[in-house]
């Protein structure tokens, strides 16, 4: 099985936005679709994921401007598990948090899960991939899928 | 004896599938990296996580989940800032005086 990136590459589930006035509702909407375009998941989904961070808040915004996007294993709309990577130009507004600091993110990895450990594989991943500054600060700087596939294999993850 | 060693811990975030995953698996290299053997190491929403709480030893969440666990006693609650990060749950857990 290859690393997350390159499935993300593989699977085409990789999308490049300028993101100019897009609201977060919005920006999940996108982030989704190229999930919806080979069936990973339904083109509903996404509203799960908007309804969730509308009661919790954004949480799942993550320090470096990373999004995680995502809902419950097994959720209504994900026929397959599956990560898909939407890098903005600017960056989307979250609103504030529950300390009143502001969330924004331009790196949405957004989630489908359907197969427990296929899934737990991909949050292992990405957990190590959102701890790399270096691979992050890349990542935002991509604008193709080569540049994406340059950034993983330019800061490599600890293996652990 | 390390003081987790055969205790429980839960994990837990909105849907039971993102964060708390996160989590578990920082816990893990938090365990490995100080040699304990916890008992059972579970992850679950926090809708569940509310209930189940008291039979864990200690029940680790994002800090936006907080209000959900206000009151519940008899075992220890520990909020992060970030759910990836094992150095502060590494820090939180020393802090709650069950690592040396």
């Amino acid at each position: 099985m290859g690393s997350v990136l390159e499935k993300i590459v593989e699977q085409k589930h990789y999308s490049f936005i300028d993101g100019e006035g897009v609201t977060w509702q919005e920006a999940v909407r996108l982030s989704a679709l190229p999930l919806v375009a080979d069936g990973t998941v339904s083109e509903e989904y996404y509203k799960q994921i908007v309804a969730c961070i509308e009661k919790y808040g954004p949480y799942v915004v993550f320090d470096h401007n990373v999004a995680m996007p995502h809902t419950t294993e097994n959720a209504e709309g994900a026929f397959r598990t599956g990560v898909g990577l939407m890098i903005c130009d600017k960056m989307i507004d979250f609103g504030e948090d529950e300390d009143g600091e502001k969330k924004e993110a331009n790196l949405f990895f957004t989630l489908s899960a359907a197969n427990a450990d296929e899934h737990m594989d991909n949050i292992a991943q990405l957990s190590n991939i959102f701890m790399n500054d270096d691979l992050l600060d890349a990542l935002a700087a991509a604008r193709t899928p080569e540049e994406i596939l340059k950034a993983a294999a330019d800061f490599p993850c600890d293996e652990e | 004896m390390a003081k987790l060693d055969g205790k429980r811990i839960l994990a837990c975030c909105a849907n039971g599938a993102g964060s708390s995953l996160m989590m578990e698996n920082a816990i893990k290299k938090v365990m490995t990296r100080n040699g304990i053997k916890l008992a059972e190491l579970r992850h679950c929403a926090v809708s569940e996580g509310k209930s189940a709480a008291r039979n864990y030893d200690v029940v680790l969440f994002a800090r936006p989940f907080a209000k959900t666990f206000d009151g519940i006693q008899g075992t220890t609650l520990i909020p992060l800032k970030n759910v990836m990060s094992d150095k502060e749950i590494e820090a939180a857990l020393k802090e709650a005086g069950l690592l040396d």
